[in-house]
């Protein structure tokens, strides 16, 4: 082939005549724009995209701050008009710990989350002459809901305006990068209200739903805040079976129950049941064993269970139920729910396999208890 | 309107009896928790309990 022959002017569609030199400048001209506007262009097409989830986020949070009020106002009768304290609360912060040394922050962290939450449920208990738990439970859940709605919108939409405001593109990328996350999870949680508003139980009660059941006709006792344990047998073992308060909406503190159990009742194996993040590509309320502490949250009730079980030499085996976020916080799908009776089998088997009859198990049931009891 | 948005979801409470374990299904009503116990089974008298409350999804 003759390369020497290949005509530049040619190839661009630059020729003598007037056509041609215009064909140079289409495309010349759109290559200048690029090069000097490329970024700019970018940015207004992903912000564009932004923009909307922005909004929807921004609905979302509005829709929640609503249907919350509503629910206060015409189903608990509040003492006053609760709009003004629950707008406060909706912009209170928590400040983390310093981790610049991190030796010792579990318990700084752990003292902080209680503090906000009791601050919280005796803020809620004001606007009530007279409530229950269960009611003071759900209320304390749908304020952290619309909450969380509140701090998405407002990280998204500085994080958008600042870009804007710089005109810098790179700025946009993480957020254009996270933005489905975070949808995926805003859209759970919008949907985890009226499901909470009702007192159905939700796709992360599966583990207090299969402990609830084994701890039916046992005298229960409680074990820590919001948790309750109570003693069963099978095959020869003793089972201490832990598991939150139900049918509040709680996830109690199974932590401090093993803390306060243990020195009483040494068990020789611990099996944990939890709902687990499904990965994409893995079937829903599919079952899978393993072993180690499955509690998920902030991480200071897994620090107490792995503390607690590494002082006293007990393996901890659990069993989880995967699901999406969506299905962990919305209403209990039936797949998830008729998966309680072939984890309750493959309990009894861990149990077989695991230990010896005369030794004793502990079984504790991790997850939101709302609408299922004990 | 997504396809997400237009989801319908029911929820219903099975009850299933503690003895000749007869179960049957109904629409959720408000105050309805798992394990409650809902009164005597028809069937055989023994104690009627709720054994799941659950959702299903109309398209």
């Amino acid at each position: 082939m003759d390369f020497t022959s290949f005509d530049l002017g040619e190839f661009f569609g630059i020729g003598d005549d007037f056509l041609s030199e215009m064909m140079m400048l289409v495309w010349i001209i759109p290559i200048i724009i690029f090069v000097f506007y490329g970024q700019r262009i970018q940015l207004i097409i992903s912000s564009n995209d932004i923009k909307k989830d922005i909004d929807k986020l921004e609905k979302f949070k509005n829709d929640s701050r609503q249907k919350l009020i509503h629910y206060i106002k015409n189903t608990l009768n509040p003492k006053d008009d609760p709009v003004k304290k629950i707008d406060s609360f909706l912009e209170y912060f928590t400040i983390m710990p310093v981790d610049l040394d991190p030796n010792g922050i579990i318990p700084k962290i752990n003292h902080l989350v209680h503090s906000r939450e009791d601050f919280t449920r005796l803020q809620v208990k004001s606007l009530f002459s007279d409530i229950s738990d269960f009611e003071l439970t759900k209320v304390h859940n749908l304020l952290e809901i619309t909450t969380s709605l509140q701090l998405f919108h407002k990280i998204t939409r500085h994080l958008y305006l600042t870009a804007k405001k710089q005109k810098n593109f790179p700025l946009i990328l993480p957020l254009q990068m996270m933005i489905p996350f975070i949808m995926e999870e805003a859209n759970a949680l919008k949907d985890a209200v009226e499901s909470m508003k009702n007192g159905q139980p939700m796709g992360d009660g599966i583990g207090p739903m299969v402990v609830g059941e084994m701890m039916l006709g046992a005298s229960k006792q409680s074990a820590a805040f919001e948790t309750v344990w109570a003693k069963s047998e099978y095959e020869g073992r003793e089972l201490l079976l832990v598991k939150a308060e139900g049918p509040n909406a709680t996830v109690g503190r199974p932590g401090e129950a093993i803390e306060n159990i243990i020195p009483q009742k040494k068990p020789d194996l611990i099996i944990m049941i939890d709902a687990a993040l499904k990965l994409e590509g893995e079937n829903s309320a599919s079952i899978a064993k393993g072993f180690g502490a499955a509690i998920g949250g902030i991480g200071t009730e897994r620090f107490k269970i792995e503390e607690v079980a590494t002082k006293n030499n007990i393996p901890i085996l659990a069993i989880v139920i995967k699901q999406t976020i969506k299905e962990a916080i919305t209403l209990m799908s039936e797949d998830i729910a008729k998966q309680a009776k072939p984890v309750k089998t493959q309990i009894h088997e861990m149990i077989e396999e695991n230990s010896k009859s005369g030794q004793t198990v502990m079984i504790i049931g991790v997850g939101n208890t709302l609408g299922i009891s004990q | 309107m997504s396809r997400s948005e237009r989801r319908i979801i029911n929820c219903y409470t099975r009850l299933e009896c503690k003895l000749c374990k007869n179960t049957s299904k109904r629409k959720f009503e408000s105050g309805d928790c798992v394990f409650q116990n809902m009164g005597k089974c028809s069937e055989c008298d023994a104690d009627l309990i709720v054994t799941m409350i659950f959702g299903e999804i109309i398209e």
